[in-house]
């Protein structure tokens, strides 16, 4: 008997749950299934201003392969009990570990972690999705493979699957991780297994260097989905330039902004500068320093800008930061070098180079991860307030001077009215911006994780009305961040959900989807 | 001349690796507190463990609940066992020099 006062998927007995977790039981084995409550812990951590009972799971289930996830399908189909696939399970600012609905089984698929296979000379990798960037790291070094991957900051704990079927970003020149991709396996909820691309094919060894196969490509409708699970994925890797050459361009004004994007945009384009560059705000880096916030604002509301100007000239941290590298042979750098030095000159922009970076936490860990080398740097966002109160509002916009500051001064405004900072950067792509602001909170303190959820909310819907839509939420504002895409959208998403999984089993509400 | 040197950069080391096989496991405590716990808890991130004698019940109690700014670890992640010898090397081990 498992299932006393327990937490039940939806509309499912404690007696038909009981049968359900006897027969995951005789699949992966006792010791790889979850219920008692204490035991469960790990995966009610989250940093959203809901309550864990909102996102409290049933169970967690640990299959060790495809054919033990395709059993779990049919035990999952034959019960109608949702199953929630995680695999390095660190969405931390988005949901983390925690299912979407309550009741819903984790599928934990961290003891998948095979790199199956790296090619050097293609520059492919093949992974499943309980590797870890760290994993990975210590493999190309273990072997000597001049190779570096691009990986979101919380590298060390986070892996290549998890983060790129929720499209997460890196820093280097494949920092935009979807389109790096190359090759997804997937069991359907009917326990079929698909490969996407030339992986269809027998015999084919282009599974991971041509992306579209023949026909409809389809892996982009297993990311920041529920049609599938993934449990293999093929990525590219970088060749590890002869000459790596990263540096800081320092900006005192938060209006300037406006110049620095047009300065960039030209040089992203035409990729001179070929990664994807972060422009951070002054109170991303500060606690990143380390600088303590009741240093610099003690009471309510948020921290005033003269404060903030404090803090630049204690710390010497610029308004705006921009971080980016230049990738090549020194010739080609030293080329590029000159058109940098321009642009900073120009725009009145003070460039910190590697040697005068000496000492800086913030920059030694932002030059590491533009090379894809893992650590938790950024993790000191998390102490700006404490609590454990973190998420990720993290808008579209155009890479253009103009929207950036307007975008800025929304946001800022919306999160004064709460009483809450501003720290916020934009992540550069080609011609748009991932403009992530980390909404943070202290989470023990019941007024403030209100205010936290409210703020997010009047955020999402005034962007919204402006016509700027997120590219990634956290799970209890998943409904209503695809509702500002629009109906259509969502009916052929459930048109494809009926198809693919019409038990609606594949973790439902992910996304807004559901039956 | 930039697609030469990269094809010499790559060229001693360029034949078909396999990993496959088994999967990754920690080799002990240590290697989880070097490869993960390290990472904050001697980066000015989370607070310094070693030379504290923090009683190895509160070290594995708060990796699996996590702590406010600290998040959690599942037994998938770090075993129990591995855990345990994760929290007897922290709670054993001298202070590291303040940076």
């Amino acid at each position: 008997m498992v299932s006393k006062s327990k937490v039940l998927p939806k509309g499912i007995s404690a007696a038909e749950f009981d049968k359900a977790v006897r027969e995951l039981r005789a699949i992966v084995g006792d010791e790889h299934v979850l219920v008692d409550e204490e035991k469960l812990a790990p995966y009610r951590k989250i940093m959203m201003p809901v309550s864990e009972a909102q996102h409290e799971l049933s169970a967690s289930v640990m299959p060790d392969g495809v054919e033990q996830i395709q059993r779990v399908m049919k035990v999952a189909n034959k019960y109608r009990v949702p199953v929630y696939p995680i695999s390095t399970g660190k969405n931390l600012g988005y949901g983390s570990a925690a299912p979407v609905q309550r009741g819903q089984i984790v599928m934990d698929l961290r003891r998948m972690n095979r790199i199956i296979e790296v090619d050097a000379e293609l520059c492919t990798a093949l992974v499943e999705p309980g590797v870890t960037y760290q994993q990975l790291y210590d493999y190309l070094q273990e072997h000597k493979l001049p190779l570096w991957f691009s990986c979101p900051a919380p590298s060390a704990i986070a892996g290549p699957v998890g983060n790129m079927v929720d499209r997460g970003v890196g820093y280097t020149p494949y920092g935009e991780h979807f389109m790096f991709s190359c090759g997804m396996e997937v069991v359907l909820a009917d326990g079929q297994v698909l490969r996407t691309g030339m992986g269809a094919m027998e015999n084919s060894n282009t599974w991971q260097v041509f992306k579209w196969g023949y026909g409809p490509t389809l892996d982009g409708i297993f990311t920041q989905s529920n049609f599938g699970v993934v449990t293999k994925m093929g990525m590219w890797l970088m060749p590890a330039p002869p000459d790596f050459r990263p540096f800081c361009i320092q900006y005192p004004n938060e209006t300037d902004i406006t110049k620095i994007v047009e300065a960039l945009r030209p040089l992203r384009i035409a990729m001179v500068i070929p990664n994807a560059v972060v422009i951070a705000h002054t109170l991303w880096e500060a606690p990143c320093t380390p600088v303590k916030r009741a240093d610099y604002h003690t009471g309510p509301g948020a921290i005033s800008d003269e404060a903030v100007k404090k803090i630049q000239a204690d710390h010497n941290i610029g308004a705006w930061n921009v971080y980016a590298g230049l990738y090549g042979t020194k010739e080609t750098n030293d080329a590029n070098w000159k058109i940098i030095e321009a642009v900073a000159a120009g725009t009145g922009g003070k460039i910190i180079t590697q040697e005068a970076s000496k000492g800086s936490k913030a920059l030694e860990y932002r030059f590491d991860l533009m090379k894809g080398k893992p650590n938790l740097g950024e993790f000191g966002l998390y102490n700006w307030r404490g609590g454990g109160g973190s998420i990720w509002f993290a808008p579209v916009s155009q890479a253009k001077g103009a929207e950036t500051l307007k975008q800025m001064q929304m946001a800022k405004t919306i999160l004064a009215k709460y009483g809450f900072d501003y720290v916020g950067e934009f992540i550069v792509g080609w011609r748009d911006m991932h403009h992530v602001i980390d909404l943070l909170y202290d989470r023990s303190k019941p007024e403030e994780m209100e205010k936290a959820y409210a703020c997010y909310d009047e955020l999402l819907h005034t962007f919204a009305k402006e016509g700027y839509g997120m590219y990634r939420a956290n799970t209890a504002f998943a409904e209503k961040v695809a509702a500002t895409y629009g109906p259509v959208k969502r009916d052929v998403e459930k048109r494809l959900k009926k198809a693919l999984d019409p038990n609606n089993i594949i973790a439902p509400g992910r996304c807004g989807i559901s039956l | 001349m930039y697609a030469r040197r990269l094809a010499v950069c790559l060229g001693s080391v360029a034949t078909l690796v396999v990993a496959g096989g088994a999967q990754a496991a920690w080799r002990d405590g240590g290697e989880v507190y070097d490869k993960v716990c390290r990472y904050c808890h001697e980066a000015n991130v989370g607070p310094v463990l070693k030379g504290r004698a923090l009683p190895t019940e509160y070290i594995q109690r708060v990796v699996r609940m996590g702590n406010r700014a600290m998040p959690a670890f599942r037994p998938s992640e770090i075993d129990d066992a591995t855990l345990a010898d994760v929290a007897r090397r922290v709670s054993g081990s001298a202070a590291v020099a303040q940076e």
